[in-house]
Formats: structure tokens, sequence, C-alpha cells
């Protein structure tokens, strides 16, 4: 328990001190007397909307977005028992791709939510399938197999598009796949976080199934569980996340895949009431961090530079003193 | 024993998997309290899928089966008990379960108080005290937080047995638990089923392929056989020809 309560410490106290970071730290610094003057009581100085208009919806979109994807994944991979999975591996984030391909490149806008809106109805539209799938075949194998066919058909559609794309546009198109935390704004914050909450609601209902399904459905359905109905709704919590998150920040990616090892090497449980909000809390420092490299890199750049070596380093020190995947 | 002791009733019962034969014909069986019942046959005569039908977890192709006198059933039906109801009743153990490499003991065995657990699945203390007191008869206690892929056959059967005594079940089913434990640990496994169906009042019905445990250490002998169940009491099962499926007598 102590561990346990020293991790949660520590990784919350991270969160702080790296959502400070990018909200003083930028192309202008924003003196720590000021911060708390501006956040107590917001002015129309420069300072002030900075803070306001920019950084603030981008230590939100980090937060919220490293949140969403860390569960995302570590629930797919709880569902699918397999440590590969991630939120991109059910197609939601091509889903959300297509979306935003087809009001780029080929001009088809879906009423005037822009990129946004696009990614939205991508997401939700292969979230519906996803769900149609799941209430159909009752084997997570069959659902995870389908979930990557469709995955791979979306891109193909996606690569067309890209094909016959103009320049400008795709230009535009390949800027949104690099992610950033840097698009939400001010008024968007209610809506992700919004997003988030409906996403975490069926998920956290699905916690007895979530700390059994490891074992098998049969193993699970023996402990009185509705394996069927928690499925779905670990699914559609899941892909609600994940849609989210694409729709606000683009696809970022290895957030949801990674931070799910990274919290059980730190937490050394496999109960989702702890790995949970763990996942939850890894996810929104591993954004953070990312976050305050200069905007210019790509998001999804640094996540992965930076990221994948210090996480094959952390996973090969834990395989080696048994604590392997 | 009267019929207050029945833990498991069943009547006419065909059970099987949908869209294929049933694998005997219809019969009655009962199960009691304080009793261990060896179910036995050759791979493939359906006792694994007996096992399910009692469980709860295969709904029988007819008649019914009755858990401390209601109907249990994987199918849905207004009669039915709810499966949180069923999961405190009845667990079906089996040794073949493959828990994840990260899962310890202790998380393993806190499992048997899902069906207890609200929904956010915490633990009260009445439920850590089961867990505590499961471990402790089992003797998993002293590797509680070592991971369960680590421990040997003989560790990880007594865990397994750990989670349904966690469970506080009247009825427990297993399948073919010794199939990979040496003879001492079978013989240590077996004991243990006795000991829990006395001291707890559980009944047990075990499938086993060992005639001699299933002699040494059951009351009564169930055999599915050419697509009938024989039940005999253990001492005589041997005189009324319950073996002869075996091909040594």
């Amino acid at each position: 328990m102590k561990r346990i309560a020293l991790c949660f410490g520590t990784l919350f106290l991270g969160v702080l001190f790296f959502s400070v970071w990018t909200l003083v730290s930028g192309p202008v610094d924003v003196p720590f007397s000021k911060l708390l003057d501006s956040l107590m009581s917001p002015d129309s100085s420069m300072v002030s909307r900075i803070l306001w208009e920019l950084r603030i919806p981008r230590v939100a979109a980090a937060v919220l977005a490293g949140m969403s994807l860390a569960v995302s994944g570590l629930c797919l991979q709880t569902v699918f028992r397999n440590p590969l999975c991630g939120p991109f591996v059910l197609g939601i984030s091509s889903g959300a791709s297509f979306g935003v391909a087809l009001a780029l490149l080929a001009g088809i806008s879906i009423g005037h939510f822009g990129t946004l809106g696009a990614a939205s109805v991508g997401a939700l539209v292969v979230t519906l399938v996803i769900i149609a799938f799941a209430s159909r075949f009752s084997q997570s194998s069959v659902l995870l197999v389908a979930g990557l066919l469709l995955g791979y058909f979306i891109d193909a559609l996606v690569s067309l598009l890209i094909a016959g794309a103009e320049g400008e546009s795709l230009q535009v198109y390949v800027a949104w796949g690099f992610g950033s935390f840097g698009r939400l704004t001010l008024d968007g914050i209610w809506v992700f976080a919004l997003a988030v909450a409906v996403g975490l609601l069926p998920v956290v209902l699905s916690m007895r199934y979530l700390n059994s399904a490891h074992l098998g459905d049969e193993f699970v359905r023996g402990l009185g569980i509705q394996v069927g109905r928690s499925r779905l709704c670990v699914l559609v919590g899941s892909s609600i996340l994940a849609g989210a998150a694409t729709a606000f920040c683009g696809p970022v990616a290895f957030i949801g895949i990674a931070v799910p090892h990274l919290s059980y090497l730190m937490f050394r449980t496999t109960n989702h009431r702890v790995l949970l909000p763990g996942s939850a809390l890894c996810g929104s420092l591993l954004a953070l961090v990312a976050g305050v490299f200069p905007q210019w890199i790509p998001l999804n750049a640094v996540l992965s530079v930076v990221g994948v070596p210090v996480i094959l380093y952390v996973l090969v020190r834990g395989a080696r003193q048994g604590r392997s995947l | 024993m009267n019929s207050a002791d029945e833990l498991l009733q069943v009547e006419n019962l065909l059970f099987g998997y949908p869209g294929r034969e049933p694998f005997t014909s219809a019969f009655d069986f009962e199960l009691h309290g304080g009793e261990v019942v060896a179910l036995m046959g050759e791979n493939g005569c359906g006792k694994s899928t007996l096992l399910k039908t009692f469980a709860g977890l295969l709904s029988p192709r007819g008649g019914t089966v009755l858990l401390c006198g209601r109907t249990v059933s994987a199918a849905r039906s207004a009669d039915r008990m709810s499966d949180r109801e069923r999961a405190r009743l009845v667990a079906l153990v089996r040794m073949g379960v493959a828990p994840p490499a990260r899962m310890t003991v202790r998380e393993f065995v806190s499992l048997g108080r899902t069906p207890y657990s609200g929904i956010l699945d915490g633990r009260s203390a009445e439920d850590e005290k089961c867990i505590f007191d499961a471990m402790d008869l089992l003797d998993v206690s002293r590797f509680a937080d070592r991971a369960i892929a680590e421990l040997s056959d003989g560790e990880r059967s007594r865990v397994f047995l750990a989670q349904a005594v966690a469970r506080e079940v009247r009825v427990l089913l297993l399948d073919e638990p010794n199939a990979f434990l040496d003879i001492p640990r079978s013989h240590a496994l077996f004991r243990t089923l006795r000991s829990l169906a006395h001291d707890r009042n559980m009944g047990i019905v075990v499938s086993t392929h060992s005639l001699e445990y299933a002699e040494r250490y059951s009351d009564r002998i169930a055999v599915l056989d050419s697509g009938t169940i024989r039940v005999a009491p253990a001492s005589n099962a041997r005189a009324e020809g319950l073996f002869g499926w075996t091909g040594e007598f």
C-alpha cells in the first residue's frame, strides 16, 4: 500500500510540476507571480491572454489526451489479453484520420465543425462498427482481427485520398497527422473533458470485469459477471476515449500502448482499481513531458524518439528482474 | 441424508453442446453437503461438459439443475437465479486456466470475492478476512505476493482451490485437479478436498482418471460410459462393475 501511495503521490506531483512548467515556459516566459494573478483574476493583458487562450488549453489537452489514450490502451490490452494492443488497434484512430482526410483532401465537409467534427464523426462511425461486431461476436480474438482489418481497410481509403490530393491540402492533412496539443481552444476544453468523462464512466463501471478479464471468458462468467455486456461497455468507453483524443489532438501514438506497461511496472499490481487511475496519471505526465518540447517538433516524433528508448530500457530492466510483460 | 442436505439436484438432465447429440440419456442426480463424488469416464465422454452444466455455465439440453433448491441455467428465464447468486453458491475450478504472468497469488485469491463486491470491485474487511482465511487454510499465505506463474503445479492447485474457498461456495466442482500433480501432491489435494467437504459441509464433485483416488477419497463414484451415467458408493463401485470402461476389470 505504501508503494502504491508513493507512486500516486510522485505521479501527481509530476503532473502538477509539468503543468506549471507548460504554463510558465514558452516563447514568452510568464513569471510565477503573474501566473497566480492571471489564473485567479484573468484580465486583458498579454500574459493573461497567452495563459488562457494558449497554455491552459495546451495543458488541458495534454492531461486529457494522455489520460484518455492510456486508459483506452489499458482497457484494450486487458479485454484482448494482448500486451501489444492500443487505441490504434481497433481502427478508431484510422476512422478519425479518414474523417479528416475526407474533409481536408476530398473537400467533403461535415457541417461547420471542421477538422474536429470530421475526426469525431470518423472515430464515431468506426466505434459503432466495432460495437456492432462486439455485440455479434463473443470471441475477443475475432474482434481483435476484425478491428485490425477495419483499420487496414480505412488506411487504404485514406491513402487513396492522399494519392489524389492537392499539395496544400495534403500539407494541412500531414500536419494534422503529426499530432498536437496546441489545437484545443478554451471553449473546447469542456467538450473534451465531457467526452473523457463519458468514456471513463462505462470503463469504471466495468471494474469487476476488467479485474478478471485476463483469465478468460469462462472464468469471468463463473464469477457471476456478464461478459458480453461488460466487454461492450469497456469497448464503448475505450473507443470514446481514443476517438476524443484523436479528434482533439490528432493521432497521438505510443501513449496508449506503452503507458499501461509503465503503470504496471510502477504499481506492480493487476488490480485495475489501481492501474486505471495510475495509467491515467502516467499518461497525463508523459503527454505533458512531450508537450514541453518546442512546438515545431511533431508531437509523435517527440513521443517516439524520446519515449521509445526510455520505455525499452524500463521494460528490459523489468524483464531482467522477473517483472516481464 | 435428507433432502435438506441436497445442494445440487438434477432431474431428467440432458447435457451437451447445442447442435450436437447429448452426451447421455436423461438422468437424475443429487449431491449432498459434506459429500465428495468422483466423476469418471474416458476422455471426451462429457465430464467437463457435465461440470460446466452443473456450474450453470452451459444450459442443459433438457431437464433441470437446481442449486440449493433454485434453478440454475446459463439461459435467461424468469425463475433462474442471478449470475451473482450462482457464483456465490458454486465454483468450477479448472487447473488449465492460465492466470496472467503478472498476477500474484493474493490478487488471484481475491478474485474469489468478486461475486460479493460492489460496482467498483472494492474489498471490505470481511472480504479481506475471507481471503486471508482461505490462503491460510490452503497454506498459500507464505507466497501470497509471488506471481502465480512462478509457482509449482502443486502450489498452483492450492491457490486455485483457495480462490474457490474464499468464495464461500456450497458446491465445488473440480475438473481433473490432479492432472499435473505427482503422487504425494495428488494425495494431499484429495485429503484437502475431503476436509473441505467435512469441515465446511460443501458438496464436491471432482473429475479424475485415477481409480485409486476415487475409491479412497470419495463417497460415491459417478461414471459416464456409453451414453449413460452410473452412480454407486465408492466402496461398492468395483463390485457393481463401474470400472468396466477402464478395460482392466
